[in-house]
């Protein structure tokens, strides 16, 4: 009795500590958010710990996505829809190849495929420039997106391959028997099972495209090319013609798709970005 | 003989990939570790030089600096990140709703390190956030421009990386702590093991393979940290910030040294694989047994 009544005082402690503990942890997003909806004077003369429910949210939104957010949104969603669905079918087709068809040496292609990921990026970063300046696709989207597609493939053909592991060959080989080509099995078979691990590296790679800020600086320049990272921080550094919560308003709008996609994927997430974190699984 | 076929059709299949990875990963890989003995400079014929480059970098007293820095991030951005993200951990798991908890302490890992480094810049500014807030606690002649001084801006730099690099390691810790049996910690709870006697004796030696993991991961990203500097202080005042993926950028892209940048680009490589390859190891064995 005495015993429990202190196991729960304990417990009304820390319950409440951790309360106050992750109140400070999120803080700054609460400062960002409340400071992106106040106006220039409001912000610069006032208290920044100070409440006060902005009234500039719609102003705000507008004038950030008009100077230069809203070109790197826009651009973003294509680099990340495009590179991150290419990008899972190429993966998708490879890891196949390599598992289903048993392929002569599969392991060693697998890893040919998978090294893309093992270098730090700064070893792409020079041969990446010149040769884009060279072929004249520098600072385009086609350039960018080919870049991103190639990027995701290896991370995104070590899932795939873990999934076409655990696929019994039953399966295959009865559908082999009633005279299916391969190409049938990938697509009538395989892919209604894959849906899952399919959909958690779409988005786990849009995520990374979405949040890379290096590449699309060294390969990208102007505002209709430049993805939203690169944006932000082209933003950032106008700060004289530009007020802070247009600025903060921006953070906001570059932060919400890959915010939106952690609480559709919480718990699952772990997985991917525990095994790929260190190359393009990580956001 | 169908199944020589199908080995044929297998290139097929996996063409693409092969394609792209060679041509987008793998020869930048190569010719940037050629371009390294060079004096290539984006204009004039490059001539091999050796080892010249390499030579520089930890010769050059300029360079003494991006290496100290990157040595402190590799340090500091390893051990606060896994250290608060296992606390976290740690403390949520006893109480009600921790999924709760959870998700509000990993939404700043959501953030891109860009919008973090924004963020940070405005509560790091001289009449920001952070300087309001001590004045408010009464710690007002601390108060300094604490992105625009070394090496106060390294250290305010870690901390806003801290506060965005914790979450993936409390996540790690959560499922490392979810897998464990529930005996043993009985047990030492019964002989009396409380507090840090209990984390340490008991919880920490069982999760080690997950600290393991965690650690490796974070420093195979603070080695080559980039965008958090980049976006906060530019690897400034001066280059007093920059650490080694900063210089690498600044030498390739705005002074044209590349072969120079080509070289740091290979150091940073080589710790990277040490880090990457103990990591895949125990990511791997990790996978086999569960």
């Amino acid at each position: 009795m005495n015993y429990k009544t202190k196991e729960k005082i304990n417990l009304t402690v820390g319950y409440i500590g951790m309360i106050i503990v992750v109140m400070a942890w999120i803080y700054p997003v609460f400062f960002l958010i409340v400071n992106a909806n106040k106006t220039a004077s409001e912000y610069s003369k006032g208290d920044k710990t100070e409440i006060i429910f902005g009234t500039a949210f719609i102003d705000n939104a507008i004038k950030a996505w008009n100077k230069g957010i809203g070109d790197g949104v826009l651009n973003s969603l294509i680099y990340g829809f495009c590179g991150s669905s290419l990008a899972v079918i190429f993966a998708f087709l490879a890891a196949f190849g390599i598992v289903r068809l048993k392929m002569k040496n599969g392991l060693l292609w697998f890893l040919l495929i998978y090294s893309g990921t093992v270098f730090p990026f700064q070893m792409y970063l020079l041969p990446l420039f010149e040769a884009y300046v060279a072929i004249g696709i520098y600072n385009t989207k086609f350039g960018l997106i080919l870049m991103y597609v190639s990027i995701c493939i290896p991370f995104a053909t070590f899932v795939l391959r873990g999934f076409f592991l655990t696929v019994p060959w039953e399966l295959q080989e009865l559908a082999k028997i009633e005279g299916a080509s391969n190409l049938q099995i990938l697509y009538k078979i395989m892919m209604p099972l894959a849906k899952a691990p399919l959909l958690l590296v779409f988005l786990i790679q849009f995520t990374w495209i979405w949040n890379d800020l290096l590449f699309g600086m060294v390969l990208s320049r102007s505002t209709s090319v430049r993805p939203v990272t690169s944006a932000l921080v082209g933003m950032q550094n106008l700060y004289a013609q530009m007020d802070g919560p247009t600025i903060l308003m921006a953070t906001v709008m570059a932060s919400i798709p890959t915010l939106v996609i952690f609480l559709l994927l919480q718990r699952h997430f772990i997985r991917g970005l525990t095994l790929g974190s260190m190359g393009t699984g990580k956001g | 003989m169908n199944f020589n076929k199908d080995t044929n059709q297998a290139y097929l299949y996996i063409a693409p990939a092969v394609i792209l990875v060679s041509l987008i990963c793998i020869y930048p890989i190569i010719r940037t570790f050629i371009m390294s003995f060079t004096d290539n400079d984006g204009l004039n014929p490059a001539n091999f030089i050796g080892f010249d480059n390499y030579i520089k970098l930890f010769l050059d007293p300029n360079y003494i600096i991006p290496i100290k820095n990157t040595i402190i991030w590799t340090v500091l951005a390893t051990v606060f990140p896994v250290a608060i993200g296992f606390l976290f951990a740690y403390s949520i798991q006893f109480l009600p709703r921790s999924n709760f908890f959870q998700i509000l302490i990993y939404i700043p890992a959501t953030v891109s390190a860009a919008a973090a480094g924004v963020l940070f810049g405005f509560i790091l500014d001289k009449s920001g956030l952070f300087n309001q807030v001590l004045a408010l606690i009464g710690f007002e002649h601390l108060n300094r421009d604490w992105l625009f001084r070394a090496p106060e801006n390294t250290y305010s730099m870690i901390g806003a990386y801290t506060w965005q690099a914790t979450g993936i390691n409390m996540m790690i810790f959560l499922v490392g702590l979810q897998g464990l049996p529930k005996e043993p910690m009985e047990a030492a709870k019964i002989d009396g093991a409380k507090g840090f006697t209990l984390i340490f004796k008991i919880v920490i030696p069982m999760i080690m393979p997950y600290f393991v993991i965690a650690s490796l991961l974070a420093l195979i990203n603070s080695f080559r940290i980039f965008d958090s500097v980049w976006v906060m202080t530019m690897g400034g005042p001066g280059r007093y910030s920059e650490t080694l993926a900063v210089t690498m950028y600044r030498e390739g892209f705005i002074i044209f040294d590349l072969g120079y940048a080509a070289a740091v680009a290979v150091l940073i490589s080589l710790v990277g694989l040490v880090f990457s390859y103990y990591y895949l190891k125990s990511v791997l064995t990790k996978e086999d047994v569960s």
